[in-house]
Formats: structure tokens, C-alpha cells, sequence
């Protein structure tokens, strides 16, 4: 009887010390993500990283009520969206299988508009005087959230930071020119290395 | 004996509780070494806490200036400096260059600033709490003039 007693009871330690650690994981917060610029100039031999967590820009975004961007929101003058659905036409290509929808070649500079694996991506390639490759690579999620109010003209910035937090590492920007690379990224690293 | 042995003991205890809110918010530390023409080396270690007790007494006509121009930037300083407290730490700016490294990190509870170059070497090291609390007394001498 007293060793049934012994065993219930190392039983119930037991019990009660997975779910605490259970219970403690399921509580740890997420890992900080980071919003990391990194400016490279091999002519000049100049770095300029910058690393910033993207709770610090959520928490200072509704503050900042200047120009154009009001409580986290940007307003974009109608006129510049000269009568585009911009809404419509984001549902037209969440909806559409991956493919590459706009391509424009010029003399000296290439465009290309491609959605692959969720994300939306843009291509640029200048060759004139001063070559220039741009990529953009913006997961579909966060440009969804971007245009998430109600309004037709207004950026939701807060709802893509957000967004952009709860995504994976992502490489949103990289521009490369004759002496400068410049790269815009996401991840949970707190420093650029 | 026995009287004056409690008042050594309440003036010993009485000291060490002042140090101990004075230090309560960190300390600053300021570390120069400049190395041409000639070797200097300033090293400066103080409570953070007297910064803004200084502030306070520094004349109301003296910032105001400072007072106005700061005040429109509070909301965004002072929710930076909150999460910057609640985030773990990390490299905010990191600039390079041949001749120049300049470094700023949040470590612990302190803001860092590192700058190193052929001719110097500097460190300056602040709690978070204490520029915190220097900026809303700025900004609180600015309300004070306004009403």
C-alpha cells in the first residue's frame, strides 16, 4: 500500500513536471525578428549595417504622424494610382498559379513581374551607362496586409510590419550597382554577420 | 560604547542605502583614449541617476530651446526606449570604413557607443533608463514654460 502510494505520487511529480516545462514553452515569446540594412561600397571600402527589431518599428510606427503616414497608415494621392483596383488586381494574382505576368525590355533596362512560391517578386536589369540589377522579393502576405484597410488609397504599414514578423528569413531587396551592393533582409539574427 | 557603535551603524547603513539609489539606474562610463599628437586617457565612471537630478536644476531659460524642439519627438523617443529596454541585445548600427569603426549596441540595459579609429579610441556607455528619464525632464521643463 505505502509503496502504490510512493509510485502515485512520483507518478503526479512526474505529471506536473512535463506540463509545467510544457506549459513554460508553450509561453516563451517568440523570437525577436530583425529588419537588417546592409550598404556595401567596395569603391570607397565603406559598410553601413543596420539592424531593427521589428517590435521597436511596430511600437514607434503610431507615433510617427508626419507628411503622408498617419497612425501606422500612408496615404497615397489617388491621381498617382491614376484608377488602378489595386485591391482587384492583388486578388488576381493571389489567385493565380505562379507565373511571370509582366515583362517589359527596353534598349537599356528589363523589368520583370513574377509571383513564385507566395511571394511577389520584381526583377530589374539597367545596362546602360550606369548598370543596376533590382530585386524585390515581398511575400504575398505582407503586400496583402499593406493594402488590408478599408480605405482604396491607404498602406496599412503596421499590418505589413506585423505580417513581416509572423513570415519567415526573408531577402526582401538587394540592388547592385558598379561599386554598391545594398541588401534589405529579415531574420532572427541581432546583428548583420 | 553601545550608543555610539548604533549611530556608526545607522550613519554606515543610512550611506550604503544612498549609494545604493544612486546606482539603482546603472552607471554611466566614458572611456578616451587619444593616442596622437600625444597619449590622453579620460576615464569617467558616474550614477547614472545624477544626470537627471542635474537636469532638473539646470535653469528653465537655458533649454528651452531644447525643450520645444524635443517635446513633438516624445511619443516615438519614449516608445522606442521602452521596447529597446524589453528587447534582448543586439547591434542597432554598425559603420566601416578604411581609416574608421563605429559601433552602437544595446547591451544589457545601456546604450553603447563604440567609436575607433587611427587616432582615438572612444566608449560611452549609458543606461537606457537614465536617457529615459533626462529626455521626459526636457520635455516636462518645456511644459512647464508653456503654462
Amino acid at each position: 500500500m505505502r509503496k502504490a502510494t510512493q509510485l502515485a505520487g512520483a507518478v503526479c511529480l512526474l505529471v506536473a513536471s512535463v506540463s509545467g516545462m510544457a506549459a513554460s514553452v508553450l509561453a516563451a515569446p517568440p523570437p525577436e525578428r530583425y529588419l537588417h540594412v546592409k550598404v556595401e561600397d567596395a569603391k570607397e571600402g565603406e559598410s553601413v549595417n543596420v539592424n531593427l527589431p521589428l517590435s521597436i518599428a511596430e511600437k514607434i510606427l503610431p507615433t510617427v504622424n508626419k507628411g503622408e503616414l498617419r497612425d501606422g497608415h500612408v496615404t497615397i494621392n489617388k491621381s498617382d494610382l491614376d484608377g488602378i483596383d489595386v485591391k482587384g488586381l492583388l486578388d488576381a494574382i493571389r489567385t493565380a498559379p505562379d507565373n511571370e505576368f509582366v515583362t517589359v525590355k527596353q534598349k537599356d533596362e528589363d523589368v520583370r513581374i513574377a509571383k513564385s512560391n507566395g511571394n511577389l517578386i520584381v526583377h530589374v536589369r539597367s545596362t546602360g551607362q550606369e548598370k543596376q540589377n533590382v530585386d524585390i522579393t515581398i511575400p504575398l502576405k505582407v503586400v496583402d496586409a499593406l493594402f488590408s484597410t478599408a480605405k482604396d488609397n491607404e498602406l496599412n504599414i503596421g499590418a505589413a510590419l506585423h505580417e513581416l514578423s509572423d513570415a519567415g528569413d526573408a531577402l526582401l531587396v538587394t540592388v547592385q550597382d558598379a561599386s554598391q551592393h545594398v541588401r534589405v533582409w529579415v531574420d532572427s539574427k541581432s546583428s548583420s554577420d | 560604547m553601545v550608543l555610539l557603535g548604533k549611530i556608526a551603524l545607522g550613519i554606515t547603513g543610512t550611506m550604503l542605502a544612498g549609494v545604493g539609489a544612486i546606482c539603482s539606474q546603472g552607471m554611466i562610463e566614458v572611456n578616451v583614449v587619444e593616442r596622437q599628437p600625444e597619449v590622453h586617457h579620460v576615464y569617467v565612471i558616474a550614477p547614472a541617476m545624477l544626470v537627471p537630478i542635474v537636469t532638473h536644476f539646470i535653469p528653465r531659460h537655458d533649454l528651452g530651446d531644447a525643450s520645444q524642439q524635443l517635446r513633438p519627438y516624445m511619443p516615438t523617443i519614449r516608445a522606442a526606449l521602452d521596447q529597446l529596454q524589453e528587447t534582448e541585445d543586439f547591434v542597432m548600427v554598425d559603420v566601416k570604413d578604411r581609416k574608421q569603426h563605429v559601433e552602437v549596441q544595446k547591451i544589457g540595459g545601456s546604450l553603447v557607443i563604440d567609436v575607433k579609429d587611427e587616432n582615438e579610441t572612444v566608449h560611452v556607455e549609458t543606461p537606457v533608463r537614465m536617457i529615459s528619464s533626462t529626455l521626459e525632464q526636457l520635455a516636462d521643463k518645456e511644459s512647464a514654460t508653456a503654462d
